[in-house]
């Protein structure tokens, strides 16, 4: 079986999985990763996005074979940045988050848009959010709530 | 099962010349087609070939003829990049989410043979290539034919498509239109394209293809020589005489959906608007 190695969470590592695996069970059934959430499993809720090579993509839909030679970033390591911690304060703020299963995935299309964007226009911001789902907020409070993220993180991106 | 993760381009063309295998580029299709309960692993019933991390086929280049765009450069690179046709930036641009758009590739799109498929409009407007190599050489095959019907395409189990090739040519004025989206779960959707260009007074080129109307792509050669060599007026003249002549080419052939006259009179309502454009040269 092929030897699958990429970085997750800035370590690398070296695992004999399936390649076929979708990068999401590796995530939560190998590594315990369970921050990544999985809602319809094809492609069209955006709450199984994580970050790779620093762009916001759908675990579900990625096999482990692709991952190879790449970087992953999980909630649980994303969580240690700045950012993070300001887009975290502007989602509380804004009431950017109720049940929260939408938000890791928000938050990493979030961080993808700002990485490549540092100051979007809210219509970035929604197209940026076209591929995630949320079933209650309404999405004018996680809207608003990366538009301050932008400003009050100024420097950050 | 074989699940293979090539080094090479010519490590990837041995192993189809051995192996009857399914290709994935990004997957987006594909993981949904093969798709098992959450914590299966998906469902392949023969090998599987894993071309996205080939590096050498991800490139973007031109030459004196053609924009060449690399099997495995990601429809977020395609959007991104100089070189890419105005029409093919559009289509691209609409096409699912930016998350998938991260991952999702041009040969994916057209080998999937779908026909809600977006970038295959433009492929068949702009008279792409599709580059097809094996250990026996190179094919190339213009996306008109490549396409045969529903996923069914021209390819033969030992090729992978390497490029897909647009002929590099300008002209006047064009349109792209997008009418609904999966996003939402909708399903309803026509997509068209049209681009044309005046000479002396004259229409020295026209073409219009339509996507998601029927089972594959539809354009016209006929019509557009039709067309072609009319004066602007002439075109306004007759312009329901081709939208009537369009709709023809144009119509559902199977009620597959619902709403099969819906998007029939939205076809021919665009149509209608891309003759008046052209006519009034805007
Ligand atoms: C939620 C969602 C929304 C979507 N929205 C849209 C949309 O709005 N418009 C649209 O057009 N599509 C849409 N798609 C479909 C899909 O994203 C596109 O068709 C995409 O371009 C496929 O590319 P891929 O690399 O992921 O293909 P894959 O899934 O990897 O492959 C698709 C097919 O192409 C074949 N293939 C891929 N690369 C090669 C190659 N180099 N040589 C030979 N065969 C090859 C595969 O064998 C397979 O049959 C959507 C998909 C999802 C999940
Ligand atoms: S679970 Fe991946 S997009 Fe919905
Ligand atoms: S906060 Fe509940 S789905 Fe978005």
């Amino acid at each position: 079986m092929a030897n699958i190695k990429f970085t997750l969470n800035n370590k690398v590592v070296e695992v004999d999985l399936d390649p076929s695996m979708r990068l999401i069970d590796a995530l939560r059934l190998h590594f315990k990763l369970t921050a990544t959430k999985e809602g319809c499993g094809e492609g069209s809720c955006g709450a199984c996005v994580v970050l790779m090579d620093g762009k916001g993509i759908n675990s579900c839909l990625m096999p482990l074979a692709n991952v190879n030679g790449h970087s992953i970033i999980t909630l649980e390591e994303f969580k240690k940045t700045k950012q993070f911690k300001v887009l975290e304060e502007c989602f509380a703020d804004e009431g950017g988050s109720q049940c929260g299963f939408c938000t890791p995935g928000m938050i990493f299309a979030a961080q993808s848009l700002l990485a490549s964007n540092a100051h979007p226009s809210e219509e970035e911001v929604r197209e940026a959010l076209s591929g995630n789902l949320c079933r209650c907020t309404g999405y004018q409070s996680i809207v608003n709530a990366i538009l301050r993220a932008a400003k009050e993180g100024e420097g950050l991106w | 099962m074989v699940k293979y993760i090539p080094a090479s381009k010519e490590d990837a063309l041995n192993f189809l010349a051995s192996h009857d295998a399914y290709i994935v580029a990004g997957g987006t299709d594909m993981m949904v087609l093969k798709r098992n309960a959450a914590g299966l692993l998906p469902k392949f019933d023969k090998d599987v070939l894993y071309i996205s991390n080939l590096n050498e086929l991800n490139k973007i280049y031109e030459d004196k003829e053609y924009i060449h765009i690399g099997a495995t450069a990601t429809l977020d690179e395609i959007y991104n990049h100089p070189l890419t046709p105005k029409l093919l930036k559009e289509a691209v641009g609409e096409v699912a989410s930016i998350n998938i758009r991260h991952f999702a590739t041009l040969p994916g799109n057209i080998a999937n043979a779908s026909p809600a498929g977006d970038t295959i409009v433009i492929d068949y407007l702009l008279d792409a290539i599709v580059k097809l190599e094996s250990k026996n050489g190179v094919r190339l095959v213009k996306a008109e034919n490549f396409v045969l019907g529903v996923r069914k395409v021209d390819r033969r189990s030992d090729e992978l498509i390497t490029e897909i090739m647009f002929p590099r040519f300008s002209y006047d004025g064009d349109m792209w239109y997008k009418v609904g989206s999966r996003k939402a779960d909708s399903i309803s959707k026509v997509s068209v394209a049209g681009l044309y260009s005046i000479t002396d007074g004259k229409i020295s080129k026209f073409a219009l293809a339509f996507g998601s109307t029927a089972v594959t792509v539809r354009r016209s050669h006929e019509l557009e020589k039709e067309i072609e060599g009319l004066t602007q007026k002439e075109l306004l003249d007759r312009c329901e005489e081709f939208v009537e002549k369009y709709s023809k080419i144009i119509s559902p052939i199977d009620d597959q959906r619902s709403n099969k006259e819906y998007r029939l009179m939205v076809a021919k309502n665009i149509t209608r608007k891309f003759i008046k454009q052209v006519g009034e040269g805007k």
